[in-house]
């Protein structure tokens, strides 16, 4: 039995783990990524409060690695009194860290967008929400949109940590088939294709992403 | 003054210009000083001047752009008192409705296409149809010669094509005045003079101007009138032949020297 025989036998085993983190990294993304566009957006508007509420939110999520954040979730929220799975714990803690990382990348996107173009939209009468939404918004996510992309190719590597709550991802159907099999370092090897391929995949659909929104540039 | 009288249509709404004792300051450092600009409707007048005189701040306080620290500015029916008290909303909104304004960067919205960038404003602040404002686009592109670009992203413009679509997207809102910050600046001297033919004929149709330039032949053969700027104050304003030939002030002699002699 050749190692490709091996690794084809343990795809089965695998599979739903890779289900499991891709659709973590997919929710996260989900909420995250609005999550970040609201947090700098209350980072640089008017109102103090917002803006104070926002600074702690991302700068929590910014200090703490995400595992600590995993693991002061799932503890913390039962004492709390709020019980949720193992799954629904990664979800918003990983979101957690992507919108205050995605915050960060939107506020430098936003600084990016020449004042020009503010002026230009104010002379145009489009001031406020309509001269955000049109003029400033679309050229700060076009601005944002590489880093945006590698946050979130991170953050699906990331969602492997969710391993250690005990959410069936990846990591922990490759941790328990290594303890039925013992044969570690091929299951890591097959594993760590897995997130190889998955990443690389994505990778070059952002490269394509980033061509065509620069097109007009 | 012969140009003026050549003007046969008459503009479409009643606009001139009154500003008095326009005040700028950042801190204890004054930018200008007691600017007074009265126009009547339908007059080009050009500001010119040393760079650092403060003729661009002057150009972006009547829009709002600058926040004067004193003064009263009357263009068209608004008023707004500056000093005290920002004006409001209401106050800036109607002032801005009434001005349009061309940079000298042109800033068209890069992610838009050349149509778009003229009928946005529109359906947004004038609440047009977007057949309506197709139709304002499409007349305005005919009349700075660019009918064909429409559908195109400005980057694929010269900087010319650029400010002539800028002076499109400008013209949409039918502001009462236009202002122009040294719109010829960025462009080679080639490009520069299809933006000139532009603008010599809205002057033509009556359209109130206020330019910042460099470009003298302008200044001298469009504008009524000229008004010389340095270090914050106007220094002389007047016909455009009389400032641009016999100009009264030792300051103004000298600058016109040095752009016009070299």
């Amino acid at each position: 039995m050749t190692f490709v025989d091996q690794w084809i036998s343990w795809l089965p085993a695998l599979t739903p783990g890779l289900g499991v983190s891709l659709t973590l990294t997919g929710l996260c993304l989900l909420f995250g990524m609005p999550l970040g566009l609201v947090l700098a957006l209350m980072l640089e508007g008017p109102v103090k409060m917002l803006r104070a509420a926002a600074l702690i939110v991302v700068e929590v999520g910014r200090g703490a690695p995400a595992l600590v954040l995993l693991y002061l979730l799932y503890f913390g929220l039962p004492e709390g009194g709020v019980t949720l799975s193992a799954f629904a714990t990664g979800v918003i803690s990983l979101s957690w860290t992507t919108g205050a990382y995605a915050s960060e990348l939107f506020r430098s996107g936003l600084a990016a967008v020449p004042a020009g173009q503010r002026e230009a939209a104010l002379t145009s009468g489009l001031r406020g929400w309509s001269g955000f939404r049109y003029i400033i918004l679309p050229q700060a996510v076009r601005i944002s949109t590489p880093p945006l992309a590698s946050l979130a190719v991170t953050i699906f590597q990331t969602s492997s940590l969710a391993f250690v709550i005990a959410v069936p991802e990846l990591m922990s159907k490759a941790y328990a088939l290594g303890s039925i099999t013992f044969e570690y370092l091929s299951v890591f090897a097959l594993t760590s294709v897995l997130y190889g391929s998955i990443t690389l995949l994505a990778l070059a659909f952002v490269r394509l992403a980033e061509q065509r929104l620069s097109r007009h540039l | 003054m012969e140009l003026a009288t050549e003007r046969t249509v008459s503009p479409p709404t009643l606009g001139g210009v009154k500003v008095l004792g326009l005040h700028k300051s950042y801190g204890k450092h004054a930018v200008l000083h007691d600017v007074n600009l009265e126009m009547t409707e339908g007059e080009v007048v050009s500001i010119i001047g040393p760079s650092g005189a403060g003729k661009s701040t002057f150009l972006r306080c009547l829009n709002y752009l600058e926040v004067p620290t004193a003064g009263t500015i009357t263009i068209g029916d608004s008023t707004v008192d500056a000093g005290a008290r920002r004006p409001d909303r209401a106050c800036l909104d109607r002032l801005r409705r009434v001005t349009g304004m061309v940079f000298q960067n042109f800033n068209l919205f890069p992610h838009l296409t050349v149509r778009e960038n003229i009928t946005l404003p529109q359906m947004k602040v004038l609440g047009r149809s977007r057949d309506e404002a197709n139709a304002v686009a499409d007349s305005l592109l005919n009349r700075v010669g660019l009918a064909a670009k429409s559908e195109q992203h400005p980057a694929r413009l010269s900087g010319g094509q650029q400010q002539r679509i800028a002076i499109a997207r400008a013209l949409a809102l039918s502001p009462k005045v236009m202002l122009f910050d040294e719109p010829t600046s960025a462009l080679d001297p080639e490009l520069g003079l299809e933006v000139l033919a532009v603008m010599r004929d809205l002057a033509d149709e009556g359209m109130t101007m206020i330019v910042v330039t460099h470009e003298m032949h302008f200044a001298r053969d469009v504008s009524d009138r000229v008004m010389v700027m340095a270090d914050g104050r106007v220094l002389e304003l007047g016909p455009s032949e009389q400032v641009m030939t016999a100009p009264t002030h030792e300051r103004t002699k000298k600058f016109l020297r040095a752009v016009l002699d070299r």
